[in-house]
């Protein structure tokens, strides 16, 4: 039953970074974690160490470097815990929790040839490694990313580097194509079903608000494309103590799931998806 | 040192006891820090039948404080004695049963299951969880009705019984008092404060539940309040918590009155918080002469 493969390391600052937009960047010293780290697992933040704010904060890991020990984390200001780790400084130490989550295995990929990544906003933070691994392992990757105006936009260059088709789209215009993640999800969508590939050959996974992972799970809908979600919720702990971090199971018998355990990466049809 | 100290009925190694709800039934816990360090464990909430729990959120935060309505979500105690207590049984740490029902007959069946079960040291009855409808906090709130709760397990249930508080009453030591009328070997407090909070962005409650429960340091001093008033009203060891985050705050609860404290808020913050405030206890008494846990339990007391 003792496995410990999660641990609390003191992790050294070494850069924190305004990146374009409103966009934050810090890289850590966790060699612990980023020899560990699957992608889409995430770590839960101690601020500061003080009893105010309480509880710890989870950030996904949008990139890790086991090689020289760092982990990535990209967040966007929200309210006070977002602000205070931008003043964090560089040999400073916060308290890190991690990895955690279930994050894909490397069987995710497994006899597909084209991966469709879906994000919104912050959705981005994590889609990023995954991306960057697929293009290692020779996947074919689509990013198709989009947020309310050009400032809520994380940077793609990572993803643009290694090889991803990025499409980009704003609500309001200001960058990329006008318009929902979902319109432009749909006309690749035909572009992709002209490249007749199998469905079984192909994998989604979106990652960003629930009112756009509620409309891309329509899309999909009728298509057979395998379909997966990566989710967020209030949590406590972070690894399956609490019980906070509920979302309503699809399936009666099973009641709720916990995103940091079960989660954060679902089959989109497992869960049910609540606007608040 | 030796930082041991009988609970009423059973003795722990050390007197920091892991809190009903923040550890599962150790599973999870197991894979960050060491079910060993505390004196004992307390696992979830649980019931006669299966409970889903409550609609989400489940969570916020407030200043220092975290409010909660997970709603005793729990597998049921069938499923409880047969797949839970069995691997949390592989670790030398006594484990405490918190129970809930919602009738008298349920508490009384529920405890009949345990009474067979030979992995648990004691049980806790739940006479305080503010979460739940039917049951819960009520039996906690009129002393006529914790006095019949606990009577109900104490018939079938010969061990250790341990009674959990709540701190939503005008006069905690009469719940106390008839807790230990109907049997109870010790009294543990608190459970959560009954709260609520807005969110402002949606217009709407914060939690899905609407109420949930207080906890953190934000209801320490209502905690060590509460000690110290039980510790005045009844003669069984007292089992001390809310808010306990460090050994200083341990201290305080023992010097309240407390034979021992747990950690609830505090492990889902910091999993090693057991192993800090052990090792923080163990080097205060030996630096200041102290040669036994129970000589400063209540030593505050004026
Ligand atoms: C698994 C997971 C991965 C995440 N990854 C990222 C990421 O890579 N980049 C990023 O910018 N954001 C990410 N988030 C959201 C991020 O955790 C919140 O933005 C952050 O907790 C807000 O903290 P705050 O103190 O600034 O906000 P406040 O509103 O002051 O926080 C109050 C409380 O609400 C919680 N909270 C607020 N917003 C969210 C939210 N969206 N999700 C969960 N809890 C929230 C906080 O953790 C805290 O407990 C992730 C959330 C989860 C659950
Ligand atoms: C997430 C959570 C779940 C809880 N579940 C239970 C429970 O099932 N049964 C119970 O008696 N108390 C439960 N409690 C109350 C705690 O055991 C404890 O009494 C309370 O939180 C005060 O201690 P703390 O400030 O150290 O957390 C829960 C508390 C929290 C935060
Ligand atoms: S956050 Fe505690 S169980 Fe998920």
């Amino acid at each position: 039953m003792s496995q410990l493969d999660i641990l609390d390391v003191p992790a050294k600052v070494i850069s924190v970074d305004r990146r374009e937009g409103d966009a934050f960047r810090a890289i850590l010293y966790a060699p612990e974690i980023a020899s560990r780290a699957k992608p889409m697992q995430f770590i839960n933040v101690r601020v500061q160490e003080s009893l105010d704010p309480l509880l710890r904060r989870p950030f996904s890991l949008s990139d890790v470097n086991p090689h020289v020990g760092t982990i990535e984390i990209t967040w966007m200001v929200v309210g006070r815990g977002t602000k205070m780790m931008t003043q964090w400084k560089p040999n400073q130490t916060v308290h890190v929790l991690g990895p955690l989550g279930n994050g894909v295995g490397p069987d995710f990929l497994e006899n597909k040839r084209k991966l469709i990544l879906l994000a919104g906003g912050t959705g981005f933070a994590p889609i990023q490694l995954l991306g960057v691994r697929a293009r290692e392992k020779g996947v074919d990757t689509i990013l198709i990313y989009g947020a309310k105006s050009r400032h809520l936009l994380m940077n793609t260059d990572r993803l643009k580097e290694v090889g991803c088709k990025i499409c980009t789209c704003t609500e309001d215009g200001s960058y990329g194509s006008k318009g929902l993640v979902t319109d432009m999800a749909e006309l690749q969508l035909e572009l992709i079903a002209e490249e007749k590939i199998d469905p079984e050959n192909l994998v989604a996974l979106g990652c960003g608000p629930t009112p756009m992972l509620a409309a891309i799970e329509n899309l999909f809908a009728d298509t057979n494309i395998p379909l997966y979600i990566s989710l967020e919720s209030k949590m406590a702990c972070g690894y399956g103590l609490c019980q906070g971090c509920a979302v309503r199971a699809v399936d009666p018998q099973r009641g709720y799931y916990r995103v940091c355990t079960d989660g954060p990466v679902f089959l989109a049809k497992d869960v049910e998806l609540e606007s608040e | 040192m030796d930082l041991s100290v009988d609970v009423g009925g059973f003795v722990v190694k050390n007197p920091v006891i892991a809190a009903s709800g923040v550890l599962g039934y150790g599973e999870e816990y197991a894979r960050v820090g060491n079910i060993d360090w505390f004196g004992a464990v307390t696992v979830k909430g649980t019931t006669l039948r299966p409970r889903h729990g409550n609609c989400p959120p489940r969570i916020w935060e407030t200043p220092s404080g975290l409010l909660n309505s997970i709603g005793l979500q729990n597998p049921g105690v069938d499923e409880v004695i047969t797949h839970y207590l069995p691997q949390l049984a592989q670790f030398d740490v006594p484990i405490i049963v918190n129970i809930s029902g919602e009738t008298y007959e349920e508490f009384q069946e529920i405890a009949k299951k345990l009474a067979d079960c030979p992995h648990v040291t004691a049980l806790e009855v739940n006479v305080s969880c503010p979460n739940v409808e039917s049951g819960g906090m009520a039996f906690g709130t009129d002393p006529g009705s914790c006095y019949r709760a606990t009577k109900a397990v104490r018939r079938s249930w010969p061990g250790p019984l341990i009674v959990k508080l709540t701190p939503n009453v005008t006069n905690i030591s009469e719940m106390a008092k008839a807790a230990v009328d109907a049997g109870a070997t010790c009294v543990s407090l608190i459970n959560t404060l009954l709260g609520m909070a807005i969110d402002i962005q949606n217009k709407r409650p914060a939690l899905g539940n609407i109420k949930g429960g207080l906890s953190g340091p934000a209801v320490k001093p209502v905690a060590v309040r509460c000690v110290w008033e039980v510790f005045q009203s009844v003669s069984v060891p007292v089992i001390g918590m809310g808010g306990v985050f460090s050994w200083e705050d341990a201290l305080e609860f023992i010097m309240a009155g407390a034979s021992a404290v747990a950690l609830g808020t505090a492990v889902l913050v910091d999993p090693y918080a057991p192993k800090k405030i052990v090792d923080g206890i163990q080097s205060y008494c030996e630096s200041n002469g102290i040669d036994s846990m129970s000589s400063i339990v209540g030593i505050a007391q004026v």
